[in-house]
């Protein structure tokens, strides 16, 4: 939840902004560029075209903040909006946002069940900058309902309506992206493990 | 339930929230139930929710070069989204319900203001049509006789500098280098000028609900050129003072202007 004076900050910025104040803009750019970026990043894993998408969504928040009333947080607005731009970015790029269908899934995306297997716990801990790799790895559909729904916090229901797939759908690849995951860090658990 | 029957149900149900953590349906009940007695399944269920959580913390994690911000800006002008700074928040002046208010003098006054910051910053020497011209105009004074000289600004990068005279420097010049003495502070704190009480006048009779607006505005303006002036008097050398003493006079002329705009 938006620290409350951090809100009051956020309103009267968008105030001065709607009057065309330069530093009212920036202001609401310092207040949301890590998340917006973060997004970016995690959906398209390159940096460049990161900051060409953060930059495309907050443009496209100004040219349209004459219009927000304050009804819902301007965050939640702004969040929103980023996600439409990253994902009109993948469908430019033909690449599926979501799998609409789990049968066409290959052998090689799917994660492998292993009931009784003697494996590599993650139990505790798990390295951030080995998740973000991990991450980078997914297709591209588990990848973006991984990231929307356990990285940005939207609820299966929006993620439906914004990706264009079903609530069981959006509950299927995320447990097969979180799936994959698992395997992937106990891999590279492993790996480090026999390199020392 | 079994693993299988685990691995089933789990999408739907693993993320599943109770208050107080106790099962939330019968499902539920036995789902916890089996991961009681079954290590393996536990051990998954632990995994994936360690991998969510952990992902949770990485929201916010990366931060943009610089640069996006300059790209956003400069499109954002492009557009005329942002624009240029004046008193649009201010309460516009009424025009007068009688005839119209003729104040073209303040357009000239307006340019003299100007003319004496770009004087300032251009020429060390103060010639003497300038000193006759600063009197008229006289941006320094203050507009209420309580106003207190405030102390020499410290904002200013430019290194401290020698006040030893140059050799080309007039008398007057030299004069100007020394600190303001008590005779100094009283002038100072002497009556307002001409031409911005007039100004203020102007505005009482015409528009009295914007006098208070325009005559804050020029005391901080005022306020403004008096100390950077004063730090000039002792640091003649820096330019960056005498850049934003010229940029302070630019306020002030834009002041007039923005007044000649609103009422003609």
């Amino acid at each position: 939840m938006t620290d409350p004076k951090q809100r009051i900050t956020e309103l009267e910025a968008v105030e001065r902004a709607k009057q065309g104040d330069e530093a009212a803009f920036e202001t609401l750019y310092q207040l949301h560029k890590r998340r917006v970026y973060s997004l970016c990043l995690r959906m398209v894993s390159n940096p460049s075209q990161a900051e060409d998408l953060a930059q495309e969504a907050f443009l496209q928040l100004f040219r349209k903040i004459g219009t927000f009333r304050g009804e819902s947080a301007f965050s939640t607005w702004l969040h929103r909006m980023t996600v439409n731009v990253v994902l009109m970015q993948l469908r430019k790029k033909a690449l599926p946002a979501v799998s609409l269908e789990e049968t066409l899934e290959s052998e090689e995306e799917a994660p492998r069940k292993e009931f009784g297997a003697d494996d590599i716990k993650l139990k505790g801990s798990v390295d951030r900058l080995q998740l973000q790799r991990a991450i980078d790895r997914l297709p591209p559909g588990y990848k973006t309902v991984f990231v929307l729904h356990d990285v940005e916090g939207f609820e299966h229901n929006e993620i439906a309506q914004l990706v264009g797939c079903s609530v069981g759908n959006s509950k299927s690849q995320l447990h097969k992206a979180r799936l994959k995951l698992r395997e992937y860090l106990k891999f590279m658990r492993a790996e480090k493990a026999k390199t020392g | 339930m079994n693993c299988s029957d685990v691995d089933r149900i789990l999408p739907e149900i693993i993320d599943s929230k109770a208050r107080d953590g106790a099962p939330i349906n019968d499902l539920d009940f036995e789902f916890q139930a089996h991961l009681r007695n079954c290590l393996h399944c536990s051990e998954l269920v632990s995994d994936l929710k360690l991998i969510a959580s952990e992902a949770r913390q990485l929201s916010d994690a990366e931060e943009p070069s610089p640069n996006v911000w300059l790209r956003i800006a400069a499109e954002l002008r492009s557009e005329g989204l942002i624009r240029e700074p004046e008193l649009v928040s201010r309460p516009v002046m009424v025009r007068a319900q009688r005839g119209l208010w003729k104040a073209f003098w303040l357009a000239p006054v307006a340019v003299a203001i100007l003319a004496a910051g770009s004087y300032f910053l251009t020429h060390r020497t103060t010639p003497p049509a300038m000193q006759k011209s600063a009197k008229s105009v006289d941006p320094e004074p203050q507009i209420q006789v309580a106003e207190q000289p405030a102390a020499p600004p410290t904002s200013t990068p430019a290194a401290q500098k020698s006040t030893t005279p140059s050799r080309n420097q007039t008398p007057h010049v030299r004069a100007l280098q020394a600190p303001p003495d008590d005779s100094e502070q009283a002038k100072l704190s002497a009556p307002p000028a001409t031409d911005d009480q007039r100004f203020l006048s102007e505005v009482s009779s015409r528009a009295p609900t914007m006098r208070a607006t325009y005559e804050n505005e020029l005391r901080a303006v005022n306020r403004e050129i008096q100390e950077t002036r004063e730090y000039l008097r002792r640091y003649p050398e820096d330019m960056d003072a005498r850049q934003h003493l010229l940029e302070v006079y630019q306020q002030k002329a834009m002041l007039y202007q923005i007044a000649l705009d609103r009422i003609q």
